[in-house]
């Protein structure tokens, strides 16, 4: 129980308040904006970048953060599996597309009739490879540690957005259970009404078309409904509003930054590849 | 000096935007502390209108013109915002999912004194009264999802209750609700009635269960004129005849004890609940003209429900379901069902939420495809296994309507719309053209032809959802939960249709939770319960037997409740539809 | 007393009404969902095909114009790409990076062009003037990321010209639905 309810001398505790925030390691207990900022600036240089080791660096120091901060669950375990497939699957696609042109100077590995598969293709296309799942893994460090409404909470409290923006996105966390729903119920529907039979992707087009007009008429209906009865309980009658969840901004978000962009300063400059010495 | 009024509204008229008559029209009464005031009206009178003016969000959120004033606690609702008002004001609307924001039932409660700025050890203290007012508190760290909807319209109420206002609203509270449901939120507002500290304004079409707390009751005309203000059972027994006309719903009972006034028993004052009804029968001995009475008793006993299906027709099967278990997901959620539904019939299937009605006719109709030789057609020619037939053909013999018209609609004109099906069998543009128009003009619809579906009201919609499942000839109609959400002038409307298409030789199978339609429509009810089968058999008999009907967790429609077992009264045990009772012999 | 709530009264009215902000969440969730429905050919596509890209990702581009089209009002586009994104975080927090990103840089877009003419016209060709500088700019971001040089030429035309049809004939479907919508009598109102 935390101090400020318990200094209250009620018998009330607010359960939902410990939730989120007091399990976990110790990336959970980062503010969700730190998380997010920190691997910007590596993610905006790795886009020029186009070596392997600098990606490949990057996807070690994500990995590691994410290994020591955040439980292992099954659930992270296969994410973090998927990262390695993903960069053989995106290489092997980019290497196909390679313009061979480019690359006719290297060692040839594969030869079908008039199609070369030159390895500076392959080198080509694994780089990419790497530098996509590098920025993936980058964006993973706030995603495997973040939950949504804290994420809405930390940009009302720091970010200065507008809590009637914030809590309208909390409140809209509830329609997609309800829309989900709605569209299985309409497609089922239209399936017995034999609306749009035939095959290929016109008809799939023609179909989905159908779902969308009752889909967003009743969503619209229904956000209407809510905007109601969020206005009869006083939302937005003042400029702030009573927080109880608080996602403070602490020392250790501000070291977070700094250390996070420190490193990434490290690696380029260890790595330095921009191919200017 | 008078009592200082919490409410008072003076010559209200309300015109929404775009619309050129007001609804309500001309309103004028108030509400003290304590007050518990029920306002009834036909639909479109302006009930929801007005409840939506007295805390400002006509005209601050929706659109419309006021005119005359509104007083709520001394603030000018023209001029004073709806955060004022909200904290004298509280608000519970129809659907109980569209009052939910927040991830925890502590939370939502919290959501308004939070607007207000309150702090959090105010915001926290309130919280816990208002759950434990509604008896929620333990349940505070939940999701409201794994609430029932009685649950989370009990909810509804504690945010209502936790902005501190000594008004609470409510408008059709429990419109959506299955039975169960219903008795929770009301076993929640009496408790609210009995400790007297709010004042309620409530709209409810469902008076047998309204009426046990209420004490005064205002009604609007469907011009939307206040006609009647005063105390229930003073409006009630003496203008009942009027109400009635106007196409306000009357409380069973109430219709019930005016039959049987009529038949020579003597029941003063006039009962309003089924409770009230069956105190005022144990109280009275044997009617006075009780020979005439049992006769007329003895006369419908032979009810005619029980000759047809018995008997002659009983051989002429329309669908015929045999071993059908059912997977969804994970779960087996029907374990093999068996059962008939002969032709002509009006048969109602029922069971707690999640019994496996839904499941159930949409097997049954072929919406999921059931396994392969469980469920026949065998109305046809020759019968046909409903798991091989494709949906163009099935859609010639089974016409299938879901609870919400629009998901069903495809085109852009309601003519479209019909015809649509016609166009799937490929019939001659001439030929598709006058079945649609003789369709239209039987279903009422003949001056919407060139509309959008969506723009028809309510009722409208219902009316051609079902015209599209018939218009290809199926001579088998099934609806799932067709009066859900719907006040009780459009479900009268809708159970008149299939009333007249079940006498036109339509097949009609109804899954709804509405035990007084059960009653007086269907002839053979169906009780599922967690996916089998507990009984299927004539209506009247599946009513009789109260242990069945409760250990399926549904209950009994309110004549049955205030007539079963009534030892003092053989003649009455038994009766559940007001048409059986004994008349005035003459 | 009275004149204070007047006030209040009359400066909430110049900000966006809860419904609105509300109407921009479901659209914003209803398309999403029927992307979630839909999108999962984006992976294979990418993997495979990487020049068909474009006309994938450009589904992007639909929040923001249903919501300009239905609403025709400030803000609209980029709140509802906001709201979508938070939504789309709390239930995949995988993505929540991409989620942002993307919303605020389309969003953003087409908010930006939409003030560009004052909020005054709302014209089709507007909107599809909106998809192609949307287009062009993903485009140049994707050129880098993907390496697209190493392509043949064929295939850098290609991709390029993909990434501004996506968006624009997404477009055309997003004024589409509006249309439709708007003969349904959605919304039922003019708001703002
Ligand atoms: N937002 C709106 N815009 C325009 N007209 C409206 C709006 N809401 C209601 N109306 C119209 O105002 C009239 C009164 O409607 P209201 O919903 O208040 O009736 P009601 O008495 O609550 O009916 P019901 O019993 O069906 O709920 C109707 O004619 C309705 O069509
Ligand atoms: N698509 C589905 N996938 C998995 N389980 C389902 C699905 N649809 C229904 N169920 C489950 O099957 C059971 C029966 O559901 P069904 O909708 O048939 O009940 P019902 O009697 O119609 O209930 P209600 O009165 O709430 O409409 C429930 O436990 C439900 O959770
Ligand atoms: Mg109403
Ligand atoms: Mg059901």
């Amino acid at each position: 129980m935390s101090p400020a309810t318990s200094a209250t001398a009620t018998t009330t505790v607010d359960p939902y308040a410990a939730g989120p925030v007091a399990h976990g390691r110790f990336l959970t207990r980062i503010n969700p904006l730190a998380k997010l900022l920190a691997p910007v600036p590596a993610m905006a240089l790795l886009i020029f970048v186009r070596d392997a080791v600098t990606p490949a660096s990057f996807i070690a120091l994500s990995a590691l953060v994410i290994i020591v901060g955040v439980r292992i669950t099954p659930r992270v375990l296969a994410v973090l599996a998927a990262i390695p497939l993903g960069v053989i699957v995106i290489g092997m696609g980019f290497s196909l597309w390679t313009d061979p042109s480019q690359v006719d100077d290297t060692t040839v590995l594969v030869q079908l009739g008039g199609w070369t598969l030159y390895s500076g293709a392959l080198g080509v296309g694994f780089a990419t490879g790497l530098r996509i799942a590098a920025i993936v893994m980058l964006t993973l460090i706030a995603g495997l540690s973040t939950t949504g409404p804290d994420l809405v909470r930390a940009s009302v409290q720091q970010l200065r957005v507008p809590y009637r923006i914030g809590y309208t996105a909390l409140a809209a966390f509830r329609f997609v259970p309800r829309f989900a729903h709605e569209l299985d119920v309409i497609r089922q529907a239209h399936r017995v009404r034999g609306a749009h039979g035939g095959r290929g992707p016109f008809a799939a087009l023609a179909r989905w078309f159908g779902y969308v007009v009752p889909l967003l008429a009743g969503a619209i209906r229904h956000a209407e409904r809510v905007a109601l009865a969020m206005d009869a309980r006083a939302f937005g009658a003042h400029p702030d509003r009573t927080e109880r969840h608080l996602v403070p901004w602490r020392a250790r978000d501000t070291v977070f930054v700094v250390a996070f962009v420190v490193a990434s300063a490290l690696i380029f400059f260890v790595t330095f590849p921009w191919g200017l010495s | 000096m008078t009592a200082p009024e919490l409410v008072t509204l003076r010559d209200v008229a309300i015109t929404h935007e775009g619309s050129d008559a007001a609804s309500p029209a001309s309103v004028d009464f108030s509400i003290a502390p304590g007050d518990v005031v029920l306002l009834l009206g036909p639909s479109g009178s302006g009930k929801s209108t007005l409840t939506l003016a007295l805390n400002g969000l006509i005209p601050h959120a929706v659109p419309a013109r006021v005119d005359g004033t509104i007083t709520v606690d001394g603030l000018d609702t023209a001029t004073a915002s709806v955060a004022e008002l909200s904290t004298r004001v509280g608000m519970v609307f129809q659907d109980p999912d569209a009052q939910l924001v927040t991830g925890t039932l502590l939370d939502e409660v919290a959501f308004g004194p939070e607007n207000l700025r309150m702090p959090v050890v105010d915001v926290l203290a309130r919280a816990e009264t208002a759950l434990r007012r509604v008896g929620l508190w333990e349940r505070r760290a939940d999701n409201p999802d794994t609430l029932s909807g009685g649950g989370r319209q009990r909810l509804a109420i504690a945010c209502a209750l936790a902005m501190g206002s000594p008004l609470l609203v409510l408008d059709e509270p429990t419109a959506n609700l299955d039975p169960k449901g219903i008795e929770d939120v009301y076993a929640a507002l009496a408790d609210l009635v009995r400790a007297g500290d709010h004042a309620i304004l409530l709209v409810e079409h469902n008076l047998d269960a309204a009426l046990g707390f209420v004490d005064r009751v205002v009604v609007l005309d469907d011009t939307g004129r206040v006609i009647a203000d005063g105390p229930v059972g003073t409006v009630l027994r003496e203008r009942a005849d009027e109400l009635h006309a106007l196409g306000v719903w009357l409380p069973v009972s109430t219709l019930a004890a005016l039959q049987l006034r009529d038949a020579g028993y003597t029941l003063d004052p006039l009962p309003l609940t089924p409770r009230e009804l069956r105190a005022a029968l144990e109280r009275t001995p044997r009617a006075a003209s009780s020979a005439d009475a049992t006769a007329a008793a003895g006369a419908i006993a032979s009810p005619r429900e029980t000759a047809p299906h018995d008997t002659a027709k009983r051989q002429q099967t329309m669908l015929e379901v045999r071993g059908l278990s059912l997977r969804r997901g994970r779960s087996e959620v029907l374990h093999d069902v068996s059962l008939d539904i002969g032709a002509g019939e009006f048969v109602a299937i029922v069971g707690a939420n999640g019994a496996g009605k839904t499941s159930l006719i949409q097997a049954m109709s072929g919406v999921v495809t059931p396994p392969r030789g469980t469920v026949h057609l065998t109305g046809a020619a020759r019968p046909l296994d409903v798991a091989r037939t494709d949906s163009r053909t099935l859609s010639r013999h089974i016409g299938f309507v879901f609870q919400n018209p629009e998901h069903q609609f495809i085109a852009h004109t309601v003519f479209d719309e019909v015809a649509h099906g016609l166009r799937r069998q490929r019939l001659a543009e001439d030929d598709i053209y006058t079945r649609t128009t003789e369709l239209l003009e039987r279903f009422g619809l003949a001056d919407k032809a060139q509309q959008h579906p969506f723009l028809l009201s309510g009722g409208q919609k219902r009316r051609l959802s079902v015209g599209t499942a018939l218009v290809a000839g199926a001579p088998l109609l099934v609806l799932d939960e067709p009066t859900f959400g719907q006040d009780h002038a459009r479900a009268d409307e809708l159970l008149a249709l299939l009333d007249e298409l079940r006498a036109g030789g339509t097949t009609i199978v109804v899954v709804t939770h509405d035990m007084q339609l059960v009653t007086d429509h269907a002839q053979r009810t169906v009780v599922l319960s967690h996916g089998r089968v507990v009984t299927a058999a004539a209506t009247a008999d599946v009513f009789a037997d109260t242990a069945l009907i409760e250990g399926a967790d549904l209950r009994l429609p309110p004549l049955r409740q205030a007539l079963h077992d009534l030892p003092s009264h053989p003649e009455l045990t038994g009766i559940a539809r007001v048409a059986d009772l004994p008349r005035r012999t003459s | 007393m009275r004149e204070h709530g007047y006030a209040e009264q009359v400066t909430s009215s110049a900000r966006l009404s809860t419904s609105i902000l509300l109407t921009c969440a479901a659209i914003g969730v209803a398309t999403g969902v029927l992307q979630i429905a839909a999108g999962a050919i984006s992976i294979p596509v990418s993997a495979t095909l990487p020049v068909l890209y474009g006309l994938v990702l450009g589904v992007h581009v639909l929040p923001g114009v249903i919501a300009q089209e239905l609403l025709r009002a400030p803000w609209v586009a980029l709140l509802t790409h906001v709201m979508a994104a938070l939504v789309a975080s709390a239930i995949t927090p995988l993505w929540i990076g991409r989620y942002i990103g993307t919303a605020l840089l389309i969003g953003g877009l087409q908010e930006l062009i939409a003030a560009a003419t004052r909020y005054r016209r709302w014209e089709a060709w507007r909107f599809f003037l909106s998809a192609i500088i949307v287009g062009v700019v993903i485009a140049v971001a994707i050129w880098f990321a993907a390496d697209v040089t190493r392509f043949p030429l064929w295939g850098q035309i290609l991709y390029v010209a993909l990434f501004i049809l996506g968006p624009v004939a997404w477009t055309a479907v997003g004024l589409a639905i509006g249309r439709a919508l708007r003969r349904a009598g959605v919304p039922r109102r003019r708001q703002g």
